[in-house]
């Protein structure tokens, strides 16, 4: 009977393999698994022998459909003169159907980081990338996160197989700037570097999480670098961006990166308040603090001579509250609709 | 971490800590605690909430006439309620469903036009009313201790003397003059003290607050040197000994116990459990409250045994606790009813039979405090923050204890606390005293185990920006019972140095900067001054890269294309759908909240792709439904490693490119999609990349292209990318249009190979225009025609000093022909003189000639 089954689907599948363009979609057909189905029905014996067949029967159809998929990709296609600037056939000559210039944009993350960089530049600094695979050392471990501390429970951070990690913060490029540029102390010059770019965090999305965002870390360290210094730089920048005075505060905060830390945020803009609350009245915008010696003792810099501050923070948020966008989500959607409007 | 203004200012009444928050406007306190602690998660305001909430006597009690479940009360309020109606003898008529409602209690009641405590955070709060019930008059209520948000019991009204304390009320009195209901709770976020365990207990926020407001702050008395007389005695009677050892003591830095007999105890007081409700903790019976309230007070967890349960697992008759790490499989009923397997990184409590607790996460059900029990035994303990921390997360157990314990407590304390809770349990629950107190711990008591911080004063001011002098920081420092003395061996007049003291909570301050950090607060970062650091007017060096990225940009966005930003992460079908097999081109993550996320994507282009049709569909119907979409995104093939940093994988940094339209907007196009985005990548190389017919898929980044109409893009022999149209089962499996292309490039290559455009100096003299066409084999390349031309000018170039510019014309095939004709328009000029036709012509008859020796090509 088994037999007889096998040979049924075998035409059948041959029938299908012949008609479709995708030849995979015919693995998904339910009449290997009807074959399947059939054995509990068999005694012990069958059971096996019939087990053998059906399996040499979905291998022999694995390879047909890995013929299939060959011939499909090789079938002959009408080659183009891949050298020539139009084809034959466009007997004008012409580059046909540009697309309208009005209808390009940049994506608006990419123009705010464009913005944002532009004042630090302006500022005295230099800009350098982030990477999207790292490791544990440049993304906790130089950073003064010991294996297991809680602070780490902060930070939902992808893995691979291999342990590499998707930087949950741009700071995992803080060991490398402050040794690329080390040089400058020696000159006198301080280590001012921000540094914008792509980070994860493994969450759920919604409206408001993303777990892919964009995020500029900054480091200024010298020598006889304060407080003080940190408050009026990061004002500084705020006023250029807003484009006005703001006042600002220092809310204590931790992070095993700085000592002390804080949470810097600046009186609202008025035009950004939704009503006259206290909750309204400040705009809490990044994490900061003066960085703590064992990040700089681990990029080979002598705390004692050399201190700085350290700060990060979002850029969606920024953008969201600029151009008044619902939804977090729509950033990395590539929906045409959205990008347009920018 | 949620504190009770009232429960701090009931620390300072009970042990004279010197700070009352009363002194301040609740306001004042959360402002400064914003600026000088941490963040404020929440605060809830409950003074409002019982203003007209009552103690009343029911003097009457009676059947409902219309229902058998509800009984019609007449409640003595004292005369205090405006605006309600009265019987004769001045008493409130309410119908009340409670079965322990009866004549003579006192009970709690809520006047019409008030609002029920427990609907204060909801949307609407429930506010009372006196209107009929089954006929009846209702004015207000009798609440239940759930209704009045005191606990979450609601099989009854609340009985006031059920507490016991009560027998002199008067009706009428105001509740919030009975309990402690009227308070403030302020919820402070945790992650501001993940490196300060001391703030985990009321206590240490207390003291934070005292030193905020530049107050000197005490610690109880028992918490600085524990009340140790009575131990002795308690030595000799020990009655209910108990075997301890401490086998995993590298885990466990201190352990300790003491047990207690004949304990009485029952409910805890309505005051006793509204402390625990209002910071968040749930009662269960006085003992398990009173280390709770004990844990919430210090910030040290304690645990209770029943010690007679304790020692029936036990082989001898007397208790045996021990810790140790747990067994590979071995299994313990937790307290919340789950069975958990444990493993060897487990730290765990137990006999020398079998596990009862987990150390510093849970206790174990079999020996837990229930109302049966006589004797208890009390353990205060210190666990290796790690451990518990792996542990909790392990078992996806997240305890007050482990919110605490992997902050790391201070092993300093154990004895305090434990002498205190055992004294506690003497007196309030009337037991006695029954073991020694045990103490094992992994480090010497007796030594000095302070941290002791030398720093200059200069340090201090330098980093914070300030001018402090030595008698103010000691002052600051003091207040929250730091020592601070002159250093005298190392004190220059101008730069004193000082030694601080940390007290024994603080276990974060070892460094020079944890003094910096203390002062900065305690002095509060809104007065430091605010100054600008100096620079030099050297210019910060420019990121060519990214500046090159901004050109690609805008090069594209000019030419009408649209920028996109795709995840780095892509669902394994995806890369299936382009012939990318997953497992080996992609680094897998093995943590992914979605499969969309599963792996980094080895090119970047399919994610273009992935995106196509959406947009096709979004402007579906509409005419010129085409676009173009482009993204500059890293791409990471396995391994692949870094040339500079061996130990991680290398990092590509790829510009992709797709135009797309509709079948019915392309039907119109007279060019394959191919011819469009090539002319893209000649844009951005001006006219540099050389073509080549691409003969593999077997690479990431080739694998959506259709062989034979797609190109590896070569700059001076270096292979900079792919350009192409996608194969069919490709464009099949994504949905994508007949016309669709596209490119991705690695952007480091362009921007080293594709030159920036060179001027070469106009003529003075006029330029001739002259064709050429050539007709050649039909697979002849475009291109190989394009290159000898090129070639053959520049040759005549360096002979004649000429200008010379090529572009190119038709490309005909003659219908059922195996030739094709191909034109070139050609304009030629010198630097030195007016070209003659002649010299023209016989440039061009060169060309001509040796067009014909290579390709065969006859001039037409």
């Amino acid at each position: 009977m088994i037999d007889k089954k096998i040979d049924e689907a075998r035409h059948e599948i041959r029938a299908q393999l012949e008609k479709t363009d995708a030849p995979r979609e015919v693995l998904k057909s339910p009449l290997i698994k009807e074959l399947y189905s059939l054995l509990p029905q068999l005694s012990q014996d069958e059971k096996a022998e019939a087990g053998k067949k059906i399996n040499d029967f979905k291998n022999e159809i694995l390879a047909l459909v890995e013929e299939a998929t060959t011939e499909h990709t090789s079938e002959v296609v009408h080659t183009l003169d891949v050298t020539a600037p139009w084809s034959p056939s466009s007997s004008t000559g012409e580059y046909d159907y540009l697309l309208p210039s009005s209808q390009g944009s940049i994506h608006p993350l990419t123009q705010e980081i464009e913005f944002i960089c532009d004042i630090y530049r302006r500022m005295g600094f230099v800009v350098e990338e982030s990477r999207e695979i790292d490791d544990d050392y440049h993304m906790f471990t130089s950073l003064n996160f010991p294996e297991d501390h809680p602070a780490r429970d902060d930070y939902d951070t992808f893995m691979t197989d291999e342990g590499l990690v998707a930087p949950a913060h741009t700071s995992t490029m803080q060991n490398r700037v402050l040794k690329k540029y080390a040089a400058n102390l020696e000159k006198n010059e301080p280590i001012a570097v921000i540094v914008p770019d792509r980070v994860f965090r493994n969450e759920d999305l919604d409206a408001t999480h993303e777990h892919t965002f964009y995020q500029i870390e900054g480091v200024f360290v010298g020598k006889n670098i304060t407080v003080g210094n940190l408050i009026a730089t990061l004002s500084a920048f705020m006023n250029e961006y807003f484009g006005q005075e703001l006042k600002t505060k220092l809310q204590p905060f931790y992070f095993p990166f700085t000592e002390p830390s804080f949470e810097f945020a600046i009186e609202r803009p008025e035009i950004l308040r939704k009503d006259d609350s206290e909750e309204q009245k400040w705009l809490e915008l990044l994490g900061c603090g003066m960085i703590h010696p064992n990040v700089l003792r681990e990029a080979g810099l002598d705390p004692e001579v050399y201190s700085g501050f350290a700060w990060g923070n979002g850029i969606e948020r920024m953008v969201m509250m600029k151009h008044g966008i619902e939804d977090v989500r729509h950033f990395e959607s590539a929906n045409l609709k959205f990008l347009r409007q920018f | 971490m949620k504190i009770s203004l009232k429960s701090i200012k009931a620390l300072n009444y009970l042990y004279e800590t010197g700070f009352d928050p009363y002194d301040y406007t609740p306001e004042e306190i959360i402002q400064r605690i914003g600026l000088q602690l941490g963040a404020v998660e929440s605060v809830e305001d409950r003074r409002e909430w019982y203003q007209d909430a009552v103690a009343v006597k029911v003097v009457e009690c009676v059947k409902h006439p219309n229902a058998d479940k509800l009984s019609l009360c007449k409640v003595d309020d004292g005369g205090v309620h405006q605006h309600v109606d009265r019987d004769e003898n001045g008493h409130v008529q309410v119908v009340c469903g409670a079965p322990n409602v009866s004549e003579g209690i006192f009970a709690v009641w809520l006047p019409p036009q008030s609002i029920v405590p427990s609907s204060r955070n909801d949307e609407q709060p429930f506010e009372l009313d006196a209107r009929e019930l089954r006929g009846e008059m209702s004015n207000g209520m009798l609440a239940s201790p759930k209704e009045l948000a005191l606990s979450d019991e609601h099989a009854g009204i609340m009985v006031l003397e059920d507490d016991g304390r009560y027998q002199d009320l008067e009706a009428g009195t105001p509740l919030y003059k009975l309990l402690d209901v009227d308070d403030v709770i302020i919820d402070l976020e945790n992650k501001m003290f993940t490196h300060r365990p001391d703030c985990f207990g009321e206590l240490g926020v207390a003291r934070e607050l005292s030193g905020i407001f530049g107050q000197q702050f005490s610690s109880p008395e028992w918490y600085k040197t524990p009340t140790i007389d009575n131990r002795t005695l308690a030595t000799k009677k020990d009655s209910l000994p108990i075997s301890t050892e401490n086998y995993a003591a590298d885990k466990v830095p201190r352990f300790m116990l003491q047990s207690v007999a004949g304990v009485e105890f029952g409910k805890s007081s309505y005051q006793a459990q509204l402390q625990l409700i209002k910071v968040g903790i749930k009662p269960i019976n006085e003992i398990v409250d009173w280390t709770n309230y004990f844990m919430h007070m210090s910030g040290q967890p304690l645990h209770a045994y029943d010690y007679d349960k304790v020692a029936k697992l036990s082989s001898g008759e007397h208790a045996v606790v021990n810790t140790r790490m747990a067994e590979e499989g071995e299994t313990l009923k937790l307290l919340n009813g789950k069975e958990i397997t444990l493993t060897s990184d487990d730290i765990v409590i137990a006999t020398d039979g079998k596990v009862i607790g987990l150390a510093g996460v849970m206790g174990g059900s079999e020996t837990e405090v229930d109302e049966n029990t006589k004797n208890i035994i009390i353990e205060c303990g210190t666990f290796d923050m790690y451990a518990i921390r792996r542990t909790s997360m392990r078992h996806g157990l997240f305890t007050e204890a482990v919110t605490r314990f992997n902050k790391g407590q201070s092993p300093l304390q154990n004895d305090k606390v434990l002498s205190k809770i055992t004294d506690w349990a003497c007196g309030f629950a009337k037991g006695t005293l029954a073991s020694p107190m045990y103490d094992s711990s992994n480090f010497d008591i007796q030594a000095d185990n302070l941290n002791h911080v030398t720093v200059k004063l200069n340090f201090i001011n330098s980093r914070l920006g300030t001018s402090l002098t030595f008698s103010e920081v000691k002052t600051m420092l003091e207040n929250v019972e730091f020592i601070a003395s002159y250093h005298h061996d190392d004190s220059p007049e101008d730069d004193p140095t000082m030694i601080v003291s940390a007290p024994f909570w603080r276990m974060d301050i070892s460094i020079p900067e944890d003094i910096v950090e203390e002062v900065g607060r305690l002095y509060g970062y809104q007065n430091v001054p605010v100054v600008l650091p100096t620079r030099t007017t050297k210019p910060a060096p420019l990121n060519e890269l990214r500046k090159y990225k901004t050109t690609l940009r805008d090069i594209l966005t000019k030419i009408g294309a649209n920028e996109v930003l795709t995840y780095s992460f892509v669902h394994g079908n995806l890369l299936k759908n382009v012939g990318i097999n997953p497992d080996e081109a992609s680094y897998h993550i093995r943590n992914a909240i979605s499969p969309d996320l599963q792996y980094y994507r080895p090119s970047t282009l399919p994610s273009l792709l992935s995106k196509v049709n959406q947009n096709i569909r979004a402007y579906e119907g509409q005419p010129n439904n085409d676009f173009a979409l482009f993204e500059l995104g890293k791409a990471h093939v396995k391994g692949h490693t870094d040339s500079d940093e061996p130990s991680i994988p290398a990092q590509y940094r790829r510009i992709s490119y797709v135009r797309a339209a509709d079948n019915k907007t392309s039907k119109e196009y007279s060019n394959e999609a191919y011819y469009s985005v090539k002319s893209v990548i000649d844009a951005i190389t001006n006219n540099q990349a050389d073509y080549l017919e691409l003969d593999t898929n077997s690479h990431p980044i080739t694998s959506p292209f259709q062989l034979g109409r797609s190109a590896v893009v070569e700059i001076d022999g270096v292979v900079i990318g792919v350009v192409g149209e996608f194969r069919r089962d490709v464009a099949k499996s994504l949905k994508l249009p007949e016309y669709c292309a596209g490119f991705e490039l690695d952007i480091e290559l362009l921007k080293k190979h594709a030159s920036l455009p060179t001027y070469s100096k106009l003529s003075q003299y006029p330029s001739t225009f002259q064709d050429i066409t050539f007709e050649v084999d039909k697979d002849v390349q475009w291109g190989s025609l394009d290159r000898l031309l090129r070639a053959e000018l520049l040759v005549a170039d360096a002979e004649d000093n000429l200008i010379y510019n090529v572009s190119a014309g038709d490309i005909y095939i003659p219908e059922s022909s195996d030739k094709k004709r191909v034109t070139f328009r050609v304009e030629l000029a010198s630097h030195v003189k007016t070209l003659q036709s002649s010299e023209v012509n016989s440039i061009l008859d060169n060309i001509a000639k040796v067009a014909h020796e290579r390709l065969e090509a006859t001039r037409i």
